[in-house]
């Protein structure tokens, strides 16, 4: 496999926990505009963790999805007294808030005889701990998917519990299931730091598969795509936003001939595929069909 | 597959392969078709020139790495000792994240930015750090 064809599909793993992250609010029934700022929590967390003060990747991994984790705790305890529209504003004006706290983030040790760390808009430079390990691209490629799929099985695991029974039974109607006993308020902010937590994940692996992130790699650009990939690929089950970032990133790639136009063609054919498939690809009807003909 | 596996994890655990870190330069040629540019990287380890290197040359949007990027190219060594020489089809003009990955005596990751016109290429200019 050439070096181009890993890194695509490294892309497609990192934006996948991304993804995920979303699917899993949308499923509690919160649409966030604002899971890219967990995503950049969890790059610069992990970061800062092995560039400068040298932890080995798995430790900063952990500790930028308590971060991630936290953040979006801290950042639910006021959002989530929101319901629809109002939430999602108030997530994307956190993540604003976020990305500006990234560019006054100024934090840089000598290392080397060379200054890394966080510096504001300049970005950080110096994630260098893969190539410092001489983990190769496949390798990285393998780490991405293993977490993946490990993640994927907890989603699908949770799903068919009676935890995921009543997390879909929340997003359906709150009312309804609070007068059944369920503690909503405290299951949305699970949920959200869970969600911070997964998308922090997917931060640390693109902060080191990169090498460099700035605060405008975090920007609402990424948080609407986050979300599309969930909307395309389908809310009725785990694979849905893992076909949605497929779908993006296979239209994005499979439109290059546009050149200059490709956004523009990428646009039109996802609001062609909204128009007939609402609620995704992979929607509950057809989950749902697919689990009565295979099981 | 379990030991490589064991021998990645060994990995990812261990200290690092200390190296002279890699300096790189940029230079980049409009060449009169719509956001295609001729480009010349120059690699320095220590002072020196850094010849023998395999180099890819790729370019991201500073905004949406993942999604909007260029399919990197790989460079051809250049007229003199540590420069190699790369075309860049870029989709518009603007700053890009110009990334640059070398393997071979070295493997390391390095990204520059630069703002593309018709004119050519100039490192991008950044607001200037608060105090």
């Amino acid at each position: 496999m050439d070096e181009y064809s890993i890194g695509v599909l490294t892309n497609i793993g990192l934006f996948s926990f991304l993804a995920l992250s979303a699917y899993l609010l949308l499923i509690a029934g919160e649409m966030s505009f604002g899971q890219q700022a967990f995503f950049g929590v969890g790059a610069y967390s992990g970061g800062m963790l092995t560039a400068i003060y040298g932890v080995p990747l798995p430790f900063a991994a952990l500790a930028a999805m308590a971060s991630g984790a936290l953040v979006a705790l801290l950042v639910g305890l006021p959002t989530l007294r929101l319901r629809g529209l109002y939430f999602a504003m108030a997530t994307l004006a956190a993540a604003e808030m976020a990305r500006i706290l990234f560019e006054l983030l100024h934090f840089q040790h000598e290392i080397d005889g060379e200054l890394v760390g966080p510096d504001g808009t300049q970005g950080f430079r110096g994630i260098r701990w893969v190539f410092e390990r001489g983990v190769e691209p496949l390798d990285y490629l393998a780490i991405v998917y293993s977490l993946l799929v490990t993640v994927l099985a907890a989603f699908l695991l949770v799903e068919r519990s009676r935890l995921g029974v009543t997390l879909r039974s929340v997003g359906a109607d709150p009312e309804l299931a609070a007068s059944i006993g369920v503690n909503v308020n405290r299951m949305k902010l699970g949920v959200a730091a869970a969600a911070g937590a997964l998308a922090a994940l997917g931060g640390v692996l693109y902060a080191h598969h990169n090498t460099y992130i700035e605060p405008r790699n975090f920007d609402i650009m990424l948080g609407v795509h986050s979300l599309a990939y969930a909307l395309i690929g389908g809310l009725g089950t785990a694979f849905g936003p893992l076909l949605g970032v497929l779908v993006d990133l296979g239209l994005l790639e499979g439109t290059r001939v546009f050149q200059g136009y490709r956004m523009i063609v990428f646009g039109g054919l996802v609001a062609v595929l909204l128009l007939f498939r609402p609620r995704g690809l992979l929607d509950e009807r057809v989950v749902h069909w697919l689990r009565a003909r295979f099981s | 597959m379990a030991k490589s596996a064991l021998f990645l994890i060994l990995g990812l655990l261990s200290f690092p392969l200390h190296a002279q870190r890699v300096q790189a330069g940029l230079a980049c040629t409009f060449t009169g078709t719509d956001f295609v540019y001729d480009c010349v990287v120059r690699l320095a380890r220590g002072g020196s020139p850094l010849a023998g290197a395999q180099v890819t040359v790729g370019a991201d949007m500073p905004s949406m790495p993942m999604a909007h990027n260029v399919k990197p190219a790989k460079a051809k060594p250049g007229a003199r000792p540590g420069e190699y020489e790369a075309r860049l089809d870029l989709e518009m003009t603007g700053e890009w994240a110009v990334k640059l990955r070398l393997s071979g005596p070295v493997r390391d990751q390095l990204v520059l930015h630069y703002e593309f016109d018709e004119k050519g290429a100039r490192p991008a200019a950044r607001p200037a750090k608060r105090k």
